[in-house]
């Protein structure tokens, strides 16, 4: 018949699948991240470069800019590999990361020192508080979930057709004291719509 | 080359370049496991905008929360691959069984159990249940929407009783539109081929306010008759006009409105046999039959901050007039509610009530009837479910139930219990134990269909009368018991490789048989005639098993490689009281083996070219040959916002037929080689 070596053939095709599988698992110990989060990397990054703190926010002019990540954290090593050996004006970058509000509290201590506190789409919920812990201190805050920039977060990067953009609520931003640069504002949706930005 | 039906050497043709494929394939991936991941940090922020995020990511990103052997049908996939209808989307969803029948009917499901009138797979459109009460299963040349404002297709493979309830059997199809916040532009598409003869989708959308977001649409197409073997007319065009809306009302604040609903007419055509009880005892002729309908759906949503509720209202008015056998008018209400909140910082629930009343008027003919001709049903249900995160949040327990009441068999209980595993941030294994159940449609309780009649002195009929072998419905049916296990493992190999692969045992106790009863003689309708009745009773049960593999390859950021493979094997016995004359696995009509490969290429800014290479396992219990088919698809950007498609399914043109229908004689047309092309513009 026919059908046998056409069977066996489709076979050898098909075991090839495992192989690719096996060659998969054996890679996946050491590689991480997912392209979303490398191309949220390269935004988080960029922000880095185009705000502006206020010189209050450094101890020294060579302090480097700590992240933290609040909340469940879908960059695995993502951002750590990118930002690794990165500077922005001379200030290196730390990346910590806080599960809870309270455990952000500890993490910040009494100085608050974080610039960039990136809240997880887990960590929604909380968002108020953790407004609340980082209250007086100029902390860009990013966001991933929808309604982030409008409930008072300052850049919120949001997901259309499988391209990253994002919101900035520049009010939020001149409470927290901090100064975007118009490039960065031009490629921006202002939130709340309607409003120019200044 | 002569010209033989089923040219079975050109496969092996085929089976080279694929092997060639493969083997390639595995040494990129070989090498690309070593390349290094692109500097972010040297990008500016319009490039970082301009940049895709792969499909894998996202895929992997959402799938990699449930415990199911998920798949999501991107909106990229389905214009990609040149899909015109959704039967033919789902084929992009690794493991799914579809088959063709004519022009306009298809069978569909999901791990086996196929059939034009298969019971097993749920499907939602929007959160709106869409598979008739009256068979369980879904008329597919009714259910469409406008492709281009489908968000994604969710295909869940394996039971979801706990979350959407009786029927989500072996599989759950959730097609899903996007808000009309996401559809706000005027789009325009019109083309034709030589399949498809004419079509054309039209939508306008806008805002009203500054929160309230609109969108209207419309759609026509019209099918050609394929030809039947001998190369005469089989009757089997087929055309479809529907329009439709959706409103989403999204204020500041905690609340949030979707508003929506369509309008449908459909006719289609077929070559229909029918049994007769006079000679030459069956008739067959080109039959029409039509179907239109409406719905209405609104949804609303509250966010407290901790915990969210959703109300969903809807009414779904469905007419099917098919000439010659059946007519049918059906009522749907239905209306859910749901509440989630956080019980504790670890543990999610998610809990809801819902109730639904089918309203059903039909009429019947001599070959089919279904009693009662009028019937009110009352369906009662309540859920619960609980994620606990159990680990650091590397674990994942999902513990719940449903618990359903119906008309036909009181209350049914479906449990499940789900382990999702997070081994390393890219990998994760997970384990399922659910119990569903399939409770009986109207047909099961009340059907009489005449299949065929023997004519009388023949050599199975040596009586003097003409025998008429029926279907009949049975008031002692029972739902239909399934008891799954699933084990599953996910794997995002680097930033463009990700694989995915499932596997299930599915145990199933009181599968419908068909149960010889006592002969009878009846005189009406005349002349005089036996019966010889077939009772739909529970007596079969047996176990199915199989595995579904698909693998994303991003090879370079514009190529991207897909692959799927599906094993399934079925073994369904009768009881030991069952009288059933069919053999044990009576099945045979799903493909043990199917497979797909999937190119995805840029091939320069403004050109995108699709390839798909698939094949399906013969079908031994319908007499159907396995077959490859090579689609492929072009879309070309235009300046001013037009886009021009030109979409080929079987390139190859390898003549096949799909699958035989069951139940009503429907004459099965040919798969030919078939070619259209459109032109589409937007607005902005």
């Amino acid at each position: 018949m026919q059908v046998q070596p056409i069977k066996r053939r489709l076979r050898a095709a098909l075991a090839i699948l495992p192989i690719l599988l096996a060659g998969a698992w054996l890679n996946a110990q050491n590689t991480s991240g997912s392209s979303e989060y490398l191309i949220k990397a390269g935004f988080i990054y960029n922000f880095a470069n185009l705000v502006q703190w206020p010189s209050t926010s450094f101890a020294q002019p060579d302090s480097p800019i700590v992240i933290v990540i609040l909340g469940e954290d879908h960059f695995g090593t993502t951002l750590d590999h990118a930002l690794e050996g990165k500077k922005v004006n001379a200030r290196s970058f730390v990346i910590k990361r806080a599960r809870s509000v309270s455990e952000l509290q500890r993490t910040l201590g009494p100085q608050k020192e974080c610039q960039i506190l990136y809240v997880s789409s887990s960590e929604m919920p909380h968002l108020g508080e953790a407004i609340q812990v980082l209250k007086g201190a100029p902390v860009l805050t990013i966001g991933e979930t929808p309604g982030f920039a409008r409930s008072g977060g300052i850049i919120n990067l949001v997901l259309e057709d499988n391209k990253v953009r994002f919101e900035v609520n520049v009010q939020a931003a001149k409470e927290a004291d901090l100064n975007i640069s118009s490039r960065l504002l031009a490629l921006a949706r202002i939130i709340p719509e309607g409003r120019k930005a200044e | 080359m002569q010209t033989i039906r089923y040219p079975h050497n050109s496969w092996r043709g085929l089976t080279r370049p694929l092997l060639v494929f493969a083997l390639t394939a595995l040494f990129v991936t070989a090498a690309s496991a070593q390349s290094n991941v692109v500097d972010v940090t040297t990008m500016s922020v319009e490039d970082l905008m301009n940049m895709q995020v792969t499909s894998v990511s996202k895929r992997t990103q959402k799938v990699a929360d449930a415990a199911a052997a998920v798949y999501v049908i991107t909106q990229e996939d389905i214009r990609r691959s040149g899909a015109t209808n959704i039967p033919e989307a789902l084929r992009l969803a690794p493991g799914i069984q579809v088959a063709r029948i004519d022009e306009n009917k298809w069978a569909i499901s999901s791990r086996g159990f196929n059939g034009r009138f298969a019971d097993k797979l749920l499907v939602l459109i929007d959160g709106r249940t869409v598979y008739t009460p009256l068979f369980s299963g879904v008329y597919w040349n009714v259910q469409d929407v406008m492709l281009e404002d489908v968000d994604r297709i969710e295909v869940i493979r394996g039971p979801g009783a706990t979350l959407w309830g009786a029927n989500a059997v072996n599989g759950v199809i959730n097609i899903i539109t996007k808000s009309a916040k996401a559809t706000q532009a005027a789009l325009a598409t019109a083309g034709g081929g030589t399949e498809l003869r004419g079509f054309s989708d039209l939508r306008y959308g806008g805002t009203l306010k500054q929160d309230t977001a609109y969108r209207a649409y419309a759609k026509y197409f019209n099918v050609g008759a394929s030809s039947d073997p001998l190369g005469g007319n089989s009757n089997d065009n087929w055309d479809s006009l529907r329009g439709g809306f959706r409103g989403d009302w999204n204020p500041t604040g905690p609340d949030s409105i979707t508003l929506q609903g369509d309008m449908y007419r459909s006719h289609y055509g077929e070559t229909l046999t029918v049994p007769m009880l006079t000679a030459p005892y069956s008739s067959t002729f080109p039959n029409r039959g039509g179907i239109s309908g409406g719905n209405i759906l609104g949804r609303w949503a509250h966010d407290f901050g901790n915990s969210s509720t959703s109300l969903q209202v809807y009414f779904d008015n469905t007419n099917i007039s098919e000439n010659s056998l059946f007519a049918d008018h059906q009522n749907i209400f239905d209306i859910d509610f749901q509440h989630s909140f956080h019980l504790t910082d670890s543990q999610a629930v998610i809990w809801g009530v819902g109730y639904r009343s089918i309203g059903d008027n039909n009429a019947s003919s001599f070959t089919v009837s279904l009693q009662p001709n009028h019937s009110m049903l009352n369906q009662f249900s309540g859920f619960a479910q609980d994620e606990i995160s159990l680990l650091d949040k590397r674990v994942q327990l999902t513990l719940g139930s449903k618990l359903e009441h119906n008309d036909f068999t009181g209350l049914e209980v479906e449990p499940n219990a789900r382990v999702l595993w997070n081994v390393t941030p890219n990998q994760s294994i997970w384990t399922a134990v659910s119990r569903a159940v399939r409770t009986p449609a109207l047909t099961e309780r009340g059907l009489q269909l005449v299949s065929t009649v023997i004519p009388p002195g023949g050599p199975g009929n040596p009586t003097p009368l003409p025998a008429e072998a029926d279907v009949y419905g049975s008031n002692k049916f029972q739902s239909e018991d399934l008891l799954a296990y699933e084990v599953g493992y996910r794997v995002q190999v680097a930033n463009n490789v990700s694989a995915d692969i499932a596997t299930f045992y599915n145990n199933y106790t009181h599968l419908r048989s068909a149960e010889p009863g006592l002969p009878f003689v009846q005189t009406d309708p005349a002349p005089m005639h036996l019966v010889v009745p077939f009772v739909a009773s529970n007596k079969m049960h047996g176990g199915t098993y199989g595995a579904e593999i698909f693998t994303e390859y991003k090879v370079i950021p514009r190529w991207k490689m897909a692959a799927s493979y599906s094993y399934l094997q079925m073994d369904i016995r009768k009881d030991a009281t069952s009288m059933d004359p069919t053999p044990d696995n009576p099945d045979m009509s799903s493909p043990r083996h199917q497979f797909y490969v999937r190119s995805s290429l840029d091939v320069f800014r403004h050109l995108e070219h699709d390839l798909t290479v698939r094949y399906v396992d013969d079908l031994p219990g319908l007499n159907i040959p396995s077959y490859y088919s090579v689609d492929t698809h072009f879309s070309y950007a235009l300046p001013r916002s037009f886009e021009l498609s030109i979409g080929s399914q079987n390139l190859l043109n390898q003549k096949h037929l799909e699958f035989v229908p069951d139940f009503i004689n429907i004459s099965p047309t040919e798969v030919k080689r078939s070619i259209y092309g459109s032109i589409t513009w937007h607005s902005e």
